[in-house]
């Protein structure tokens, strides 16, 4: 029992809050908590390489840009694609497939990705190799947007069939939830941890570092590659802007407010980082008292979100979860 | 296991000049020498972390050229570190785990070779503490206890008893005396207290500026002119 409380613990939070969404019942609500949860898939796709491996990598979003392609490409009509997207495949512009094939093959082919970027930057030391991957984040995104017969280029992918609701979300999460904590107590999870606390001592504890940081990497971009599925069919449109730099900041955001080395922290970051930028988003759009109409400035979201970034960073390095999982209370002994 | 004329040297500098030594299974074996000696830049190469400039290491009649750390771990040779070097953020449990399922077990078999063993170390009440809280002599133990779990062929000790106090430190030297006999495994330890390595090692080596000074058992080295004069002179 108690080997499993955290992930019993964190799917059990997020049940509650889809039915209290439901109970609200408003449209603005479910938008926002869709969005927040497919972001969490990401959060805990990044947390399970970045967490488990001490490497920071700022690339991951390039996972979620190829993931979300992927199954743009798969479950188009295909009239549009063969207008459209004239540089595809056969396969892809004459089928349309199921939306679990094409999440699954989303994820497989971020996966798959992952395999070959990883092969060639996980022997670099952590530092180089999270430079790497944002060069592969830089990479990403100029093919995708200038390769115009394949991602329409910097004009929108539209009519992606928008199935995914907050309930297909949170279950999207709760199989995040599960995949990472099965990982990270896995054997090679163990592995992975010693590594990140120490180098040295874990290769004279028989750990192969690179393996297990590929293995990491592989399974972390799936995860991510899922996410990136989920958000084309939620919002129905693609760009290729969505998935940079903004995206980056703001996931990378809630992983660390939450704290970097936990799956908890995953979770409880996504959740103050987007409370956080929804109260600043509101207050951007200004309140009324009385008489007078108070608006904080277009950009306070972006400012807002540096200071709490900040904030945690000095005053608890270690995110709001303090590295450590979620428990019930125990009695002392 | 043996080092073979081998030579380390960092910029033109020898840290280590034809160095040859001989570990076998079931002896404890000193390796003393000053400070800057090269004594742990020794104990690197035997354990994969230095590749020597020339000469070899051989372990069980294998060249281990090429070979990386966990190579060497793998073939039965294990170490601790100086600096003690635990996972801190990982419970002293999970800490000894580490190297059972790096050497291929599963978890829960990993986990009980490690209670087993802490429990040989007497720290087996602490095994789910994390292990960056835990006492300096504990962290020791802890660092020993992942270099014995599933025992290595030999095991290679750099200053384990560093820092302690006197009887600190004989209780951790008489643990080391009875590794060979319960393990069957070879030991090589780096120690700086004189009286404590001439006690318990069959044979040790004396290393001075990169050198084997002398070597062979601990009353042939004490009657060595060479090291009278160079080492112990002020010691003894």
């Amino acid at each position: 029992m108690s080997r499993f409380q955290t992930p019993l613990l964190l799917i059990f939070g997020m049940v509650v809050l889809g039915g209290l969404a439901s109970l609200i019942g408003s449209e603005q609500l479910n938008f926002t908590l869709t969005e927040m949860l497919i972001r969490m898939v990401v959060v805990i796709g990044i947390y399970l390489f970045v967490g488990n491996s001490g490497v920071m990598s700022f690339g991951h979003i390039g996972f979620m840009s190829i993931g979300a392609y992927a199954t743009a490409w798969m479950t188009l009509p295909p009239e549009w694609k063969q207008v459209m997207l004239t540089g595809l495949p056969v396969v892809f512009q004459d089928n349309t497939y199921p939306f679990p094939v094409a999440v699954l093959a989303s994820g497989l082919a971020a996966a798959g990705v992952a395999l070959f970027l990883g092969i060639a930057i996980m022997r670099l030391s952590g530092l180089a190799a999270s430079i790497a991957t944002f060069a592969f984040l830089a990479i990403v995104f100029s093919v995708y947007s200038n390769w115009e017969s394949v991602t329409g280029g910097t004009s929108s992918v539209i009519g992606i069939p928008t199935v995914v609701g907050p309930w297909i979300a949170v279950g999207f999460v709760c199989g995040a939830i599960v995949a990472a904590h099965a990982f990270q107590v896995s054997r090679v999870g163990l592995m992975l941890r010693a590594s990140r606390d120490d180098e040295v001592a874990a290769q004279s504890s028989a750990v192969e570092i690179v393996r297990m940081r590929l293995l990491a990497f592989v399974a972390s971009a799936f995860l991510v590659g899922v996410g990136g599925a989920l958000y084309a069919h939620f919002l129905g449109v693609l760009t290729t802007d969505a998935f940079y730099l903004a995206l980056s900041f703001v996931t990378l955001s809630m992983l660390v407010v939450g704290g970097l080395q936990s799956l908890t922290g995953a979770v409880v970051g996504t959740l103050a980082v987007t409370l956080i930028v929804e109260v600043l988003r509101g207050l951007e759009r200004g309140l009324d008292l009385g008489a007078s109409h108070i608006a904080l400035p277009r950009g306070s979201q972006e400012i807002g979100l540096g200071l709490a970034l900040a904030l945690v960073l000095i005053f608890r390095p270690s995110g709001l979860s303090g590295g450590k999982e979620a428990a019930w209370p125990r009695k002392r002994g | 296991m043996s080092a073979e004329a081998v030579s380390v040297k960092f910029q033109g500098l020898a840290a280590l000049s034809d160095v040859n030594l001989t570990v076998l299974r079931g002896e404890v074996v000193g390796l003393i020498g000053p400070n800057g000696a090269g004594k742990t830049t020794l104990v690197n190469c035997l354990t994969g972390f230095q590749r020597p400039t020339t000469g070899r290491v051989i372990v069980a009649r294998e060249d281990t050229a090429g070979w990386a750390p966990p190579r060497f771990r793998k073939a039965g040779v294990a170490r601790t570190f100086q600096a003690g070097r635990l996972f801190r953020d990982m419970t002293v449990a999970e800490n000894v785990e580490v190297t059972g399922v790096g050497l291929g077990l599963d978890r829960k078999t990993a986990h009980a070779q490690a209670m087993v063993m802490l429990d040989w170390l007497g720290i087996a009440d602490k095994a789910d503490r994390t292990a960056g809280t835990l006492a300096y002599t504990d962290e020791r133990r802890v660092g020993i206890a992942r270099a014995l779990v599933i025992p290595p062929a030999f095991v290679l000790m750099d200053e384990p008893a560093a820092g302690m106090s006197d009887a600190e430190g004989e209780e951790l030297i008489s643990l080391v005396t009875s590794i060979p006999g319960k393990f069957g495994c070879g030991v090589l330890i780096i120690e700086h207290n004189m009286r404590v390595i001439m006690n318990v090692s069959t044979r040790l080596y004396v290393l001075d500026g990169g050198r084997i000074l002398a070597g062979g058992t601990p009353a042939e080295v004490q009657a060595n002119p060479a090291v009278i004069s160079a080492y112990l002179g002020a010691d003894i």
